[in-house]
């Protein structure tokens, strides 16, 4: 493909793997040039990739080092092909370049990666939680996070709106609130029938 | 909303949607209500004046639906009291039409719950 | 008056008469569309600078799907643009098909084409009635509902759901069309031309709709690339960007459609390209019923497709050794086990550019599902849409871009 023998010729040292899979190019670089790769494809004439159709990120826990890797897929819409970009980012440095001065797009899906995965993306006006409540603690998206979180570590905003409400509760007429307290207390002694 | 759009008319039945809880008797907690909306459900219903009413509407409101996740509330009933539950995924118009005429017969079976003479 | 306000200057000291003021549309707003938070810092009407808050609907779906197999996570998917669930289900059908390297047959692949553009449609009413309800239309709503309870209907013959369908499968779809179906699209699509004009007529050139829609909103082309945006909401600007022209998949080279285009940038022409859109989408189902007739009887489910039944509840190691073509056999039941590898896949939802990202492990269960959801960019581009102009635009230009908060925070 064109925009991957324009990138080995301007880019030899970053690239680590090219690959094809389901019929789409994917290249694997380095992260500390990734700006100006970026930049490359995104200006170049011949090759004008100037919609960043996503950017996310993938937690290779267990299977592959450096754990994760951020993708970038790029389209170009003059002439109408796909180039996927794979920056690797290691589990003890999880810091990388933004692209957000040459895509305003790449803003939100850099702070989603951010909530999700835990990438800090230097150079970002505004990096915040954007998903996940602002004081939520951990990274949902990784693999070591839990799909259901154990009742004891749950958010602090939610637990105190919790017992706040059974509070409240005692003033009700009918003891919904009690009553399902005590309904989830015997499901978890006997098990419930899907998840047992 | 095709509840209350031309088909199935909730007019018919004198329910009308309100843009305020302070004018508000009823509150329909349709789809699923995430940890970081909670507050904000809760903010809302106790703006409500009495008498009030909550239908849970949807499997997510009732019970957490298929999402049991890290982030959803497994069903509104963990810090809402809630009067009627109308399963379905989605409710069709027809179930929640059902939903609210079972509210409004229980309002009326009701007895002693928002005061002396109610 | 003058007088007034210098004492209230005097009194108040002149540094804190400039202060910007902040308002908060809430998650719990009538015409947000769903619980986006809009955190909006004002001057006097003018909107200074807006932030966008999300994730009051975030219900880790791609989480969710990591732990269950291709085909349960298919039903997960029905729930992001739970408006028009029948293009989500079959944007990630193909993917995990050409991932698969399955063929789809002919018939099925025209049924999706059909259901897709139903969605498309149907997605479109509610759509002009939510816009007109929030710009102050509110006739229209009960007209488009109409329209719209004649589609779902439609749906509940086809699989029995009305809202979410999940009627594709990995392989083709669930069940074949009955002729009553094919009967009741044929009174749809010759009836459907007929109501358009209904709309059109309270609202395309009355006075108080263009001066609210016309001139707000404005983005041009090349901004409006840069931003991410895509669909209708890119097409208002002029960039004919249709995934259905560009990469198309299913029957769509075959099919003969204009790609609706309109120059003028701002919420009214994003309007006209989604009316003229309907119109196309009719006359697409139009062809696909026709090209319908000429493979009767052929069957709707691929082959190789893996087994309709999957197993519920936690997923346990295989019991079983993996079988060379199939994979692997859980509870007696074969689970699809999709070679490893990955595939981005984007189909033109009625919203946009949806995109599913898959990464396969070799397993049954997908590594990592990523769900690259119009919405969500839609919403990041608000700011860049809305500063500059009036509180009440913002409404007329969340409508335009048409945003629905179950994609946007999956």
């Amino acid at each position: 493909m064109l925009a991957v023998e324009k990138l080995q010729e301007r880019f030899p040292e970053e690239i680590i793997e090219v690959f094809e899979s389901a019929g789409q190019t994917v290249v694997v670089v380095r992260r500390e040039k990734i700006v100006d790769i970026l930049n490359f494809l995104h200006g170049d004439v011949e090759l004008l990739f100037d919609h960043l159709a996503d950017l996310t990120a993938i937690d290779w826990l267990g299977k592959k080092t450096p754990r994760f890797e951020v993708v970038y897929t790029l389209y170009s819409i003059r002439y109408k092909q796909y180039l996927r970009i794979k920056a690797q980012v290691p589990e003890d440095d999880p810091r990388l370049p933004s692209v957000t001065s040459i895509w305003k797009t790449a803003n939100w899906f850099e702070r989603e990666v951010y909530d999700m995965f835990g990438l800090v993306f230097e150079g970002h006006p505004d990096l915040r939680r954007l998903l996940m409540p602002e004081d939520w603690e951990g990274y949902p998206l990784r693999k070591d996070y839990p799909l259901f979180l154990e009742p004891d570590k749950e958010w602090p905003v939610y637990r105190e709106l919790r017992e706040k409400a059974r509070e409240l509760a005692r003033f009700d007429w009918y003891p919904t609130l009690i009553e399902h307290d005590q309904a989830e207390e015997v499901t978890e002694e006997e098990g419930h029938g899907a998840n047992a | 909303m095709a509840a209350g759009a031309s088909h199935n008319d909730l007019d018919r039945f004198g329910i009308i949607f309100r843009a305020s809880p302070r004018q508000a008797d009823v509150l329909i907690v349709a789809g699923t209500v995430t940890k970081k909306m909670a507050p904000v459900v809760r903010r809302v219903y106790d703006q409500m004046p009495e008498p009030r009413y909550v239908i849970a509407m949807g499997s997510c409101a009732c019970s957490g639906g298929i999402f049991k996740t890290y982030s959803t509330v497994q069903g509104c009933d963990d810090f809402l009291p809630v009067d009627v539950y109308v399963p379905g995924c989605p409710p069709r118009p027809e179930a929640l039409i059902e939903g609210l005429l079972k509210l409004q017969k229980k309002i009326r079976s009701e007895h002693g719950r928002w005061g002396a003479f109610r | 008056m003058a007088q007034t306000l210098e004492i209230i200057k005097k009194q108040q000291g002149e540094e804190h008469w400039d202060e910007p003021y902040y308002v908060n549309m809430g998650p719990q707003h009538p015409s947000t569309h769903g619980v986006l938070r809009l955190f909006l810092e004002l001057d006097g009407e003018t909107i200074v600078r807006c932030d966008p808050r999300i994730g009051y609907l975030h219900r880790g779906v791609e989480k969710l799907s990591e732990h269950r197999t291709y085909a349960q996570a298919m039903t997960l998917t029905d729930r992001l643009d739970y408006i028009a669930s029948a293009a989500n289900n079959v944007g990630y059908c193909l993917a995990v098909e050409k991932l698969m390297g399955l063929e789809v047959p002919r018939r099925a692949q025209i049924i999706r084409v059909i259901v897709c553009e139903m969605a498309r449609i149907a997605s479109h009413l509610l759509w002009l009635a939510t816009h007109a309800l929030d710009i102050g239309a509110m006739t229209v709503f009960l007209y488009c509902f109409r329209d719209r309870e004649w589609l779902l209907d439609i749906f509940e013959e086809i699989c029995g759901a009305r809202l979410t369908v999940s009627y594709p499968r990995l392989g083709g779809v669930r069940l074949d069309f009955t002729q009553e179906i094919i009967d009741e699209l044929y009174r749809f699509t010759d009836e459907f031309p007929r109501r358009i004009p209904e709309y059109e007529t309270l609202i395309d050139v009355n006075r108080i709709w263009l001066k609210r829609t016309v001139g707000v909103g404005k983005v041009s082309a090349e901004e409006a690339i840069n931003l991410g945006l895509t669909g209708p909401s890119l097409r208002g600007s002029g960039v004919a960007y249709d995934l259905r022209r560009h990469q198309p998949y299913l029957v769509y080279d075959e099919l003969d459609f204009e790609v609706a285009v309109e120059y003028g940038c701002d919420v009214y022409s994003r309007y006209r390209v989604r009316m003229k859109e309907m119109r196309e989408a009719n006359k697409i189902i139009r062809q696909c019923l026709d090209l319908l007739k000429e493979c009767e009887g052929e069957p709707v489910l691929a082959e190789g497709a893996p087994d309709l039944l999957m197993p519920f509840g936690k997923m346990k190691a295989p019991q079983a050794a993996p079988h060379p073509k199939r994979g692997f056999v859980v509870k007696g039941v074969e689970v699809p086990v999709v070679p490893e590898g990955e595939v981005y896949f984007a189909i033109e939802a009625p919203k946009g550019e949806l995109g599913y990202y898959i990464v396969s492990d070799g397993t049954g269960h997908p590594w990592r599902v990523r769900i690259r959801a119009p919405s969500f960019v839609h919403i990041s581009a608000l700011p860049a849409l809305s500063e500059g102009q009036m509180v009440a635009d913002i409404v007329a230009v969340i409508g335009s871009v048409d945003i629905v908060l179950g994609e946007c925070d999956r």
